[in-house]
């Protein structure tokens, strides 16, 4: 009796923590004002408009990035209505600024948020900064108020936090309209003094859309201009470049539009590589592993085939719009935003990548947003229900590897070993 | 000013009535309170009007839903073209200088008529003014959100010449207040960077077969965008725009021997936009400044052969040179040649009516530009209609299959033009039936068409899989039935003029592109209404006159996504009340217009709204 009543609590318990919480930004459709949050709880979606239920207002146009800052702050970055809405993970609106116009991209400390944007002005608590080129802003999460900026390119894109420093991937996207060129650096900011540490040329042009962390690897996007110069992927290795070494990226033949990290540390990516010239375009799918990748100069790492019926699901989208991985339970998502005037789709996977659903969300699905299954941020949550036992070699880090080291830890079938 | 009651020209030209056609004309043409000729369209039966809002907005029409770049724009028979855009923004043309508004669905069928009036879905003739005596008018307006206008015409007529020039200047700051008031919204605000100025003069010069136009319109005005959330008024739109438009054309038209008849039209147009963002105080969006140069000859030669008065044969050939020239980057001048010819034949047999025509169009495009030009385009299209006439009562049916060609922007454009795209083509099938009733002070008509659209590779900017970049793509096919039906009914005395104008539109089309997507198979397309009407009543009694205008639209769905994501239906009652007054030779006039009476807060684009309830008061003095 004891244990059946302890099992119907353990039920219990399990039925109101749900595994998978999913807040996912539908951009809209610009200058529409009709950008909205899908809250997708474990199998279904709960709002296609969960910000309107919440707040019985709108969250404004094109919302361009959501991050979670700490157990109960997530930030959202809603481009052309120039605000950064605040919200705690039950929806609800905490704070909001206009202070970074045509903002982008969002990263954090826990402390701070740090945003990239394409403007020339910032509001700060020192009054009005202008810049030439684009910034980033320092967002104080008590205040919410700018507390700090730092110019870099022009039309600074995606931005990642890394043992106290910035990482910019600059675009210069604008390019092709204003006069100056595409951007190829990702710059190195100082996160606390917020000063400039050094700016790494890609070479690659038009650092454009999310990138993707893993550690101390990141996956840039470089679309190229679409006439002459194609779109590449630049795996980029933030402590090699901290460290001063000059082989700190790599650059694949490949693109990748849409990315995300996924359970083992791998980046998952998908893209097209696309010239006006002929409008033709050249579709990739691939599990990059950025470790294996950096140690091979590129040769290896590279793998084209996903788990399970994901390639030939994704490959049946009508408009990939965004791939993204649950941190927390390795589940797998993609969104599907179909013909632009109709809802997109939010696609999720298992682990191993047998599709589970496709359900119905709002016009260009994009960003995504996993809570944490216990609603405990900061703590790093056992996974769940991911039974793959494979051979595979990992660092502590969480890297793949080729060959266990000699010498050093490293991680096999869920146990630390050593090999001497 | 005073204008000859109606004439009926129905009567004088036997082959008109075999496809559809609706006018307005004269006195009730200027009894209505318009001010573009955008809004003189909106009370035809089966016209869409897609206005940005204010005054400096985009006006273009959309006729059974085929889409504007459809819709040919004919001024005394010559069309007005943008081989950029291929959309003609029918706020530049007023319609003080025009006599006439016709709307044919599909040819207008005159014996002698240019290949390019055979060549788009649907044809708007306007057609100019010809003064039949000397004077001289003024007229001033000041009007809602501090807007002001002057206008002065100048007009002869002398030994079988005529003409006039017109001129008139418009300056307004357009800055209407509007509301968005919902469940989750409660916006209320002024529209900013709405404003306009521009200038307009234009000459003619007629006699007997020959007429000539020129004409220029300079004008800046403000862009601005979809109203959208926002904390404060802080960031505003800052794009402006600068049109300078030019053109001369002139015709010239010849009768001999009774049954020969030629016609010689000739064009040239000269066309500059600029669009800036690049301003100082523009912090925050990308700072473009571009300027674009187009320009555009233009000649026809048309013969047609009447051997008999129930025969006609006609053939035409057009030629048309244009050249785009624009300062964007990864683009280079472009330049098109587009010829046309047709063929075409008419009866009148006793009542029973038949036209048929063959159309061939031959486009090819010569750029510098990297991505090189499009391979040429070489199609023949055919047009037929047939009619039968008894005692008042007509019948008719006609077909009709037409493209148009991808525009130089959808084309060549800098990051979205596609040089791989196909024609868009229509084919329109109509049957309809007409009755005249006319006495000495009666006269009404009715009017009906059921008709069925097909629109086949429809031109769309669309995303690109897996990049972030958008392209001109063929993607669409809509399925559209409809009904037309106007009634209209005259009433006059000496001292009394009545006017009552009614249309209804029904319409049920439907898109047809992707069979699996249960989300938009079949369902309507978006911004389309199923149901609008109009109904204009004019009184006259001696030098009073009122007029009232009421539309309705119904509700139209603007994205598939979801069920809220439609624009409501609005009721757009406008009245106009004119009073003239003749002291000696001079003759005093004023105006007093009421638009949106109700004040609805209505919009044809999201967030973009229009301007609620406005007033204008007009003083004129004509010599």
């Amino acid at each position: 009796m004891k244990k059946l009543i302890l099992l119907l609590l353990c039920a219990i318990a399990c039925n109101i923590q749900a595994q998978e919480r999913i807040i996912l930004l539908n951009e809209g459709n610009w200058q529409a004002d009709n950008g909205k949050i899908s809250y997708f709880e474990d199998g279904g979606i709960v709002s296609n408009q969960w910000f309107r239920d919440v707040n019985k207002r709108k969250l404004g146009d094109t919302p361009n990035d959501i991050i979670q800052i700490s157990n109960n702050l997530i930030a959202i970055s809603v481009n052309w209505s120039n605000i950064i809405q605040f919200i705690s993970p039950d929806g609800k609106s905490m704070a909001e600024t206009e202070d970074v116009p045509n903002n982008r991209k969002l990263a954090t400390d826990g402390r701070y948020v740090y945003v990239t944007s394409y403007g020339h002005e910032c509001g700060t608590v020192n009054g009005y900064v202008t810049f030439t080129k684009g910034y980033v802003a320092k967002i104080d999460i008590q205040t919410f108020k700018v507390v700090a900026t730092c110019e870099v390119g022009y039309e600074p894109e995606g931005i990642a936090y890394y043992k106290g420093h910035l990482f910019i991937a600059n675009t210069g996207g604008y390019a092709f309209q204003e006069d100056h060129e595409y951007e190829t650096t990702v710059s190195i900011i100082n996160a606390e003094t917020m000063q400039l540490v050094k700016d790494i040329d890609t070479e690659q042009i038009n650092l454009y859309g999310k990138l993707s962390q893993s550690g101390q690897y990141l996956c840039i996007n470089s679309p190229g201009d679409y006439y002459d110069i194609p779109a590449a992927t630049v795996i980029f290795d933030c402590e090699k470049a901290l460290d001063g070494d000059d082989d700190c990226f790599v650059v694949l033949e490949y693109a990748s539009t849409y990315s995300c990290t996924m359970l083992d540390g791998n980046f998952l990516a998908i893209g097209a590589r696309f010239t006006y010239y002929t409008n033709e375009y050249k579709f990739n799918y691939l599990v990059i592993n950025p470790g294996e990748v950096m140690a091979t100069d590129g040769g290896g790492g590279i793998d084209e085939s996903l788990p399970g019926t994901m390639l030939a699901d994704l490959q049946a989208l009508g408009m990939p719009y965004g791939v993204y991985v649950n941190p927390y339970t390795g589940y797998i998502y993609a969104t599907d935003a179909g013909s632009f005037a109709a809802a997109g789709a939010l696609i999720q996977w298992s682990p191993e990548g047998v599709l589970l659903g496709r359900h119905k969300v709002y016009i260009n699905p994009a960003h995504f947003l996993a809570l944490p299954p216990n609603g405990d941020f900061t703590k790093i949550v056992p996974i769940v229900g991911n039974n793959r036992q494979t051979g595979d070699i990992y660092d502590l880090r969480g890297v793949r590897l080729n060959t266990p080291p000699i010498g050093k830890p490293y991680i096999q079938g869920g146990k630390k070993m050593i090999r001497y | 000013m005073q204008y000859l009651s109606e004439i009926i020209i129905t009567s004088k030209q036997p082959f008109r009535t075999t496809t559809t056609s609706q006018t307005l004309q004269g006195c009730e043409l200027q009894a209505l309170s318009t001010t573009s000729v955008a809004d003189a369209l909106k009370y035809f039966a089966g016209v869409q009007i897609k206005d940005y809002g204010g005054l400096g907005g985009l006006k273009t029409i959309n006729v059974r839903s085929l889409g504007a770049q459809h819709v040919g724009i004919y001024l005394d028979g010559i069309r007005i073209t943008n081989a950029q855009n291929g959309t003609v923004d029918l706020g530049k043309f007023s319609l003080s200088t025009m006599d006439r508004v016709s709307l044919y669905n599909a040819n207008k069928l005159d014996k002698c008529q240019s290949a390019s009036e055979y060549a788009s879905g649907a044809t708007v003739y306007l057609r100019t003014r010809r003064p039949t005596k000397d004077s001289l008018s003024v007229q001033l307006r000041r009007a809602s959100f501090t807007t002001w206008m002057a206008k002065a015409n100048a007009q002869f007529e002398r030994n079988g010449w005529s003409g006039f020039i017109d001129a008139e200047w418009t300056d307004s700051r357009g800055d209407y207040p509007f509301r968005y008031h919902s469940e989750y919204e409660d916006t209320v605000g002024r529209r900013s960077n709405s404003d306009i100025r521009y200038g307009r003069i234009e000459g003619v010069l007629f006699k007997g077969g020959f007429s000539s136009h020129i004409y220029y319109y300079d004008s800046e005005r403000g862009c601005p965008g979809g109203i959208v959330r926002r904390l404060s008024d802080k960031y505003v739109n800052v794009g402006r725009e600068w049109n300078r438009d030019f053109f001369i054309q002139a015709s010239y038209q010849k009768q001999f021997m009774e049954c020969h008849q030629v016609k010689l039209n000739a064009k040239y147009t000269n066309e500059h936009l600029r669009y800036c963002t690049d301003y100082p105080e523009n912090h925050n969006t990308a700072r473009v400044n571009n300027h674009y140069l187009q320009q555009d000859g233009y000649g026809a030669l048309c013969y047609a052969f009447t051997p008999w008065p129930w025969l006609s044969l006609s053939a035409s050939y057009d030629v048309r040179y244009s050249k785009l020239e624009a300062d964007l980057k990864k683009f280079d001048d472009v330049f098109r040649l587009d010829q046309k010819q047709v063929m075409a034949v008419q009866t009148n047999w006793h009542g029973l009516q038949a036209a048929a025509s063959l159309l061939h169009q031959h486009y090819h495009d010569v750029t510098f530009a990297h991505v090189g030009a499009a391979a040429p385009l070489d199609r023949w299209t055919p047009a037929i209609s047939a009619a039968y006439t008894l005692k008042g009562l007509t019948l008719r049916a006609w077909y009709k299959k037409i493209f148009r060609a991808p525009t130089l922007n959808d084309l060549y454009y800098t990051q979205a033009g596609n040089r791989n795209l196909k024609p868009e083509y229509t084919k329109q099938l109509n049957l309809g039936i007409e009755y005249h009733f006319d006495s000495p002070h009666w006269n009404a008509s009715l009017q009906a068409d059921v008709y069925q659209n097909k629109i086949e590779n429809r031109i769309v900017c669309l995303p690109l899989k897996g990049t972030y970049t958008w392209s001109m793509m063929n993607y669409g096919y809509t399925f559209c039935q409809g009904l037309n039906a106007t009634a209209q009914g005259r009433y006059h005395t000496n001292d009394w003029q009545l006017s009552l104008l009614t249309s209804l539109t029904w319409q049920h089309d439907v898109n047809r592109t992707d069979p699996d997507d249960e989300d938009t198979y079949d369902k309507p397309i978006c911004y389309s209404p199923t149901l609008s009407s109009g109904v204009t009543a004019i009184i006259g009694w001696r030098n009073l006159q009122l007029s009232t205008s009421y539309l309705y639209v119904g509700e139209r769905m603007w994205s598939y996504a979801d069920p809220e994501d439609v624009l409501k239906p609005y009721h757009n009652i406008d009245t106009k009340l004119t009073y003239s007054h003749n002291i000696g030779k001079t003759q005093w006039g004023i105006c007093l217009e009421v638009c949106d009476l109700l004040d609805e807060q209505y919009e044809h684009i999201p967030r973009y709204p229009m301007p609620g309830r406005n007033y204008k008061l007009t003083l004129s003095l004509g010599l």
